[in-house]
């Protein structure tokens, strides 16, 4: 059973080595000359006091290492599209399921292998980007937030991986048919990602709120994920990010003297007891966070690879 | 073994509405090569799932090789399947896939496979995609005989293939059940090719069995006659008519019938397989029956 599915789906597997070697060699060239130069700045910055402004220096001619970087979040998707969703739905479509299915091997048994070397391609490659992308990032990761970059290191991206896959499968399975398949993994998988990233992360854990003077350095604490920011009234009213000009007490809408518009609107607003807030997730929840989505994707791709056994077995093929 | 190779009763299979194949009971002795003849859309590739264990049964109950069709290991290495439009790996060689048959089954002949496909002149290492069709049957005959099977169900094996493809296909098949002692069945719409290498029948339209018999037994029990126009249930007990065509002065009939005809009024005549299954494949309606039947089923010339 193991060899008819390598012998079926190597050409898939080499393409897959060939990627992520290629894009191992880019990424450590690259990430190693990155850490050099954090490594240097580190040092030159303490003795002239910069070091607050790193960030704004570093790494400003890697935009395309950068985007491809970012590009990764696409890379469980496109297992879903090329790995799931035609492993079913190919044998359907062009009738070898007739095939594989009167040899000397039961549909539970060649469903088991075909599954389980899909998934576990799916969680080696994923671990595999995700542990190049984690360490290529380390330089970042200290300037700003990993909430920055959530989905395409630490944890997640095996899950995605899992999920995608078994989306596809799934989805295969019902379908049978390739091209549809693809089309409506690749529908199902956005929304889902796009649904749990958007709406339910960043209520994993309740937000710490944070209220501070309106004038000074204080920025929030660092390596967090600020949720939102606003401004808080003399009363401690929250007043939001969009508070109206008509809303400011009436000696600070009078026109600025000239050569001082901003900071005499922030001078003005603080003398009348006017704060900042900031809500926010603590960078210390970082892995929480990378297990809880972790596992929800794993628990979803476990329900999808469940479905699709019981769909299958269960049904004339 | 001693039981029949395949029993069915009332066996059944619905598609939503649809009963693809309806109240069907019928038994094959071990050892024969059963034609399954009928129109399109009769309900034969839907009776090979069922027996195959592809599809399991809305009604009734099949036995094949004395157990339950499933998809369970010695089920399926008794069974050789091979589907409608002849399934193969595209990309994969001949010999790929008898290099996948020997990991997938316990019992595997690869030996056997590479002598009959090379001395077809298959080409054993290029894609299948690119053999041409009677080589691809080749190669999938190949691989349903590999399994060495006590019961081979061929789906349609020959539909696609040319003449020449299709005789050899026909005699590589003929010769491997000759060494075996393995029954087969073999579904058709095409009556001609089949005469020669099978010597049981399966008639099926419309969704039901309308006779199952060894071919001689059929030969036997059947007669055509033509004598002077008259109605046509005007004939004597024991016969029963399977087809008429009334022209302004003969009726011309296609009886069953146990013994011999007596009455002297008609001429009698044999009949060939092709007759009699043509007859009963329009007997619906009387008659027009024979046109019915040239629509709906292909002979070959």
């Amino acid at each position: 059973m193991n060899h008819l599915v390598w012998r079926l789906h190597r050409n898939q597997a080499y393409l897959a080595v060939a990627a992520l070697a290629a894009l191992t060699v880019i990424l450590v060239i690259t990430g190693i000359t990155m850490a050099d130069d954090y490594r240097n700045a580190l040092a030159n910055c303490a003795a002239t006091q910069s070091c607050g402004d790193l960030g704004g220096i570093l790494f400003r001619g890697d935009g395309a290492i950068m985007d491809l970087v970012d590009f990764t979040l696409f890379v469980p998707l496109l297992f879903g599209l090329f790995w799931g969703a035609p492993l079913l739905a190919k044998e359907f479509e062009d009738g070898t399921h007739n095939l594989a299915w009167t040899q000397g091997v039961s549909r539970w048994r060649w469903m088991r292998a075909n599954i389980g070397w899909s998934l576990l391609a799916a969680a080696v490659w994923g671990a595999a980007l995700a542990a190049l992308v984690s360490w290529w990032r380390y330089p970042e990761n200290a300037l700003s937030s990993r909430f920055n970059a959530f989905d395409v290191q630490g944890i997640v991206p095996v899950a995605y991986a899992l999920f995608a896959v078994a989306l596809g499968i799934a989805v295969g399975s019902v379908i049978r048919r390739v091209l549809p398949s693809l089309a409506v993994t690749l529908a199902i998988f956005v929304a889902i990602r796009v649904a749990i990233g958007v709406y339910l992360r960043p209520h994993y854990m309740a937000p710490v709120t944070k209220v501070f003077p309106l004038l000074g350095n204080d920025t929030g604490p660092s390596g967090s994920w600020v949720l939102s920011q606003g401004l808080v009234s003399p009363t401690g009213k929250s007043l939001g990010p969009g508070i109206a000009f008509s809303q400011f007490p009436a000696a600070c809408q009078a026109a600025p003297p000239p050569g001082g518009g901003k900071s005499f609107l922030g001078q003005c607003l603080a003398s009348h007891g006017f704060r900042q807030t900031i809500t926010y997730q603590p960078a210390n929840r970082f892995w929480a966070f990378q297990g809880l989505e972790a596992a929800i994707f794993v628990v979803l791709a476990a329900a999808l690879v469940g479905f699709a056994i019981w769909w299958v077995l269960g049904r004339d093929a | 073994m001693t039981g029949p190779s395949i029993e069915t009763s009332g066996l059944g299979k619905q598609y939503g509405q649809l009963w693809a194949l309806q109240d069907c009971s019928l038994q094959v002795p071990p050892g024969r090569v059963t034609a399954l003849l009928g129109p399109n859309g009769a309900g034969k590739t839907t009776l090979l799932r069922l027996l195959v264990g592809l599809a399991s049964p809305s009604a009734g109950s099949a036995r094949v090789l004395g157990r339950a069709p499933d998809s369970s290991e010695e089920f399926l290495a008794d069974i050789g399947y091979l589907a409608q439009d002849v399934p193969l790996y595209r990309r994969l060689s001949a010999d790929d896939h008898i290099g996948l048959g020997a990991h997938l089954n316990k019992r595997w002949d690869a030996e056997g496979a590479r002598d009959r496909l090379s001395r077809l002149h298959v080409p054993m290492d290029r894609p299948v995609a690119t053999l041409s069709g009677g080589q691809r049957a080749q190669v999938a005959l190949g691989l349903v005989l590999a399994k060495r099977p006590r019961l081979l169900l061929l789906d349609e094996p020959v539909a696609a293939l040319d003449p020449l493809a299709r005789r050899e296909f026909l005699s590589a098949l003929s010769e491997a059940v000759t060494d075996g002692g393995v029954s087969v069945i073999l579904s058709s719409h095409l009556v001609h090719d089949l005469e020669r290498v099978c010597d049981h029948v399966i008639l099926m339209s419309a969704s039901r069995v309308q006779l199952c018999a060894d071919i001689d037994d059929v030969l036997a029990s059947h007669r055509m006659l033509l004598g002077p126009r008259r109605p046509v249930d005007a004939v004597e007990p024991g016969l029963t008519v399977i087809s008429a065509t009334q022209t302004q002065r003969q009726t011309r009939l296609l009886v069953r019938t146990a013994g011999p005809v007596l009455d002297p009024s008609w001429e009698q005549d044999e009949v060939g397989l092709e007759d009699v299954i043509l007859a009963y494949m329009g007997n619906e309606g009387a008659g027009i029956g024979a046109e019915r039947t040239h629509r709906h089923l292909e002979v070959a010339p």
